[in-house]
């Protein structure tokens, strides 16, 4: 029977290639481009993940007691983690949380929340996306970078991990442990066992891994509890005693599924990762303190978060349309105030600023602002900003356009800046539509708000009437320039109807049915109106409505 | 004559104006205007048009008297410049016909901004009159016109802004007309008849009377550079 790798003898951890079991050797490939493999792993362990999620929890409670994390989804009450004090007290996992208190009257209990612990690890991923492409969770307390490429880069393995170390610990709280191998199994497993703020394990080539792996404890590769006791009544307590067993056997008793682990951790077997993707929304949160009642220092108070979403945006390489700001206050609901661009908006801090500026001028706050939140919609796709080399000022002024939309909705609203477009259509109020502005191809942003409302896009388009042949040269004769958004039941005694009638009979299919008359009339005062009187109804009781102005 | 003035009057700068000349004389000293479409009105401003820096007041009280008809040529033409402007490029060198209407191919933009117009301009009547309505631009700014106004001007993406308003503050007035002096587009404030009777620093300032039996009456109340006057412009 082979051995499962490997005799893990002091004197062949640096073996030479020649010496080299030929299992290992991938075949097709030199043993020297086999010694540098072409993937590194960093593992990012969290040895104290449930402890640093609820880290700011802890800090805000009143006169800062010891904590313990327990976990209530058991009704025993566990305690799973706890911060060193309470340990140094004699507090261990798995103890019960009355045993605990037991030991240490003064101790506040936290529950677990796996919500945060998942955000936490999400978060430290994200870190990483700045570091290389290639990104793996291994929940619940792992993370892997792919860092072959990047460790030139970054000055080597060392100070990649002191500067990973320096920023998790900085901006997330999070203490960590590193390790870096060829297989991201074996990285995991180093993490996991390394002392905290010890050098990294690092190996570099693959056929050092078996030897490396050796000494590490069992433990460390989270196997059934089942499986790792059975081990341990067979004398077998590390990594390399493992590895010395024979395949066949251990596959029998254990499973293949572990023997699967073993070869993966030393690299005989090539794990896939699935990769990580990035989180779609930014969301981040700010407590201030003291209260803020002015708008005006509301907006600094803002402006690092919004530094942060640029961050964010930066290292994505993407861009935000819609930026929400949500205003806690003490008893009052939340105010939310939303940002919308009319083109993704990548890292911009000033804009956002400026306009975010502008929108709170406007905010008359129902009281004081105790926290603030900002978050984004969706990231999307920035469009590529063609650089011109003739770029001419037109260009720019389309530019101009996006800004000034943006300027006018941010203080007016959203629904206040539109464009026009015409819709072929008989009915008057139907044949045009407001649309998004700049829009290079005029699309429907909302229908018509008025009695009648414009056919979907199933009914059949109708050209426009023809006109009657006029002998002033007035292009607008027929139709009016202003329409009234209803039209307006008028008085038709003082009118001179001059024009008419032009009857218009549509939209039958849609249930916005009209049947009018319409004339152009004139009034003492020299105006033209255009009228329209119910053709349903008989001469007598019809009703006159106007509907626009000759403008 | 002070050496200054002198010196000044040489420059002959376009924002100078020189009360002496007035009338025909002041083809020189003031830049031509943007032709309205209608040559009764375009003898009577000088520069023969619509002037293109500066805020330009039009008084009326009624509507449907044509108050918008007055403008729609110059919109038009405005739209067709920037059409024909878009379409070569680079852009079509200005010829010596062409010189009377300068700064076209500047481009500012092409848009054309409705600031809280008392009913939403109606598209197909619009296109009707050659304007091209895809790129029109309607802004209610309820209680911010000006303030509305002076973005599009300063944003130089607008080739014309309307605004509907009656500003109490003689400061607005009067940012409103610096933003339209720095500006290239043709700014436009309609305002009711009333207003006339205040000073204003518009460089153009018409009232509209309507209701005769010659239709619309056009009466310049204040024209830097030239005269009143009034025009029967017809139904």
């Amino acid at each position: 029977m082979a051995p499962l790798a490997r005799p893990p003898s002091p004197h062949r951890v640096r073996a030479t290639p020649a010496f080299r079991p030929s299992a290992l050797v991938v075949p097709g490939r030199t043993p020297l481009a086999q010694s540098r493999p072409r993937e590194l792993w960093l593992a990012i362990h969290l040895p104290s993940l449930l402890l640093d999620s609820l880290r700011d929890v802890a800090l805000a409670l009143p006169g800062r007691p010891p904590v313990a994390i327990v976990d209530l989804e058991r009704n025993g009450r566990i305690v799973r983690a706890c911060a060193e004090a309470v340990h140094a007290a004699g507090v261990r996992e798995g103890m019960s949380i009355n045993a605990a208190l037991a030991l240490v009257p003064g101790l506040h209990a936290l529950a677990r929340d796996a919500r945060r612990e998942r955000q936490l690890l999400e978060a430290v991923a994200q870190r990483g996306v700045r570091f290389t492409p290639r990104v793996s969770l291994e929940p619940p307390d792992g993370v892997l970078f792919e860092v072959r490429g990047s460790l030139r880069l970054f000055g080597g393995a060392r100070q990649l991990c002191l500067r990973l170390q320096h920023e998790l610990l900085e901006a997330l709280g999070a203490s960590v442990r590193f390790a870096i191998t060829p297989s991201p199994l074996a990285a995991l497993w180093f993490a996991r066992t390394g002392p905290l703020g010890a050098r990294p394990v690092f190996v570099r080539n693959r056929d050092e891994l078996a030897s490396r792996l050796a000494s590490l404890p069992l433990g460390c590769t989270r196997w059934p509890e089942r499986s790792i006791e059975v081990l341990g009544t067979m004398g077998v307590r590390t990594v390399g005693e493992c590895l010395r067993l024979p395949r066949d056997g251990f596959a029998r008793r254990f499973g293949q599924e572990l023997l699967a682990t073993l070869d993966r951790a030393t690299g005989r077997v090539q794990e896939p990762r699935a990769a990580y993707a990035a989180s779609e929304r930014f969301a981040a949160r700010r407590d201030l303190e003291p209260e803020i009642a002015d708008t005006a220092r509301l907006g600094l108070a803002l402006a690092p978060l919004l530094e942060e979403l640029c961050q964010f945006l930066r290292e994505r390489g993407r861009g935000v349309q819609v930026i929400e700001v949500q205003l806690r206050h003490r008893a009052a609901p939340v105010t939310r105030v939303r940002l919308r661009f009319v083109q993704p908006v990548g890292a911009q801090p000033r804009r956002m600023a400026e306009l975010l500026r502008e929108r709170l001028a406007r905010l008359v706050l129902p009281q004081p602002v105790r926290n603030v939140r900002l978050l984004s919609g969706p990231l999307l796709d920035l469009q590529a900003a063609a650089i011109e080399l003739f770029a001419h000022d037109r260009r720019e002024a389309g530019g101009n356009l996006l800004q000034l939309v943006e300027r006018l909705r941010a203080r007016l609203g959203n629904d206040a800046v539109h464009g026009l477009a015409c819709v072929p259509e008989h009915r008057p109020e139907a044949a045009w539509c407001a649309v998004e502005p700049a829009a290079t191809k005029p699309k429907a942003r909302k229908q018509v708000p008025s009695r009648s409302a414009a056919p979907d896009e199933s009914s059949p388009s109708v050209p426009l009437p023809l006109r009657w042949e006029r002998s002033a040269a007035r292009p607008d004769d027929g139709r009016p320039l202003w329409l009234l958004d209803r039209p307006e039941p008028c008085d038709v005694d003082r009118l001179v109807l001059e024009e008419g009638p032009e009857c218009i009979e549509s939209g039958w299919w849609d249930g916005h049915d009209v049947a009018r008359d319409y004339y152009v009339a004139r009034n003492p005062q020299g105006a033209r109106l255009w009228v329209f009187r119910q053709r349903r109804e008989t001469a007598a009781s019809a009703r006159w409505f106007l509907h626009g102005w000759f403008a | 004559m002070s050496v200054a003035v002198e010196q000044l009057l040489q420059q002959n700068s376009a924002r100078l104006w020189r009360a002496r000349e007035t009338g025909s004389s002041t083809a020189a000293a003031v830049p031509a205007g943007l032709p309205t479409g209608y040559a009764a009105l375009d003898r009577c401003l000088p520069g023969a048009g619509w002037p293109r820096q500066g805020l330009i007041e039009i008084l009326a009280d009624q509507r449907g008297i044509g108050e918008l008809r007055l403008l729609l040529p110059a919109l038009a033409a405005l739209c067709r410049d920037e059409g024909a402007a878009d379409e070569g490029y680079p852009p079509p060198r200005p010829d010596h016909a062409g010189s009377a209407m300068p700064s076209h191919d500047r481009g500012s933009g092409g848009w054309i901004a409705w600031v809280s117009p008392p009913y939403c301009p109606y598209a197909p009547s619009l296109a009707a009159w050659g304007i091209d309505v895809g790129r029109m631009l309607v802004v209610n700014g309820a209680g911010a016109t000006e303030w509305a106004m002076d973005q599009a001007l300063r944003s130089e993406s607008c080739s014309a802004v309307l605004g509907w308003s009656n500003p109490r503050d003689p400061h607005a007035l009067r940012r409103l007309q610096l933003a339209a002096e720095a500006s290239r587009s043709l700014a436009v404030l309609y305002r009711p008849l009333q207003a006339g009777l205040t000073h204003s620093p518009a460089v153009l300032r018409l009232a509209l009377l309507g209701g005769g039996a010659e239709g619309l009456q056009v009466r310049i109340v204040k024209s830097r550079g030239g005269r009143p006057a009034t025009v029967n412009l017809g139904h």
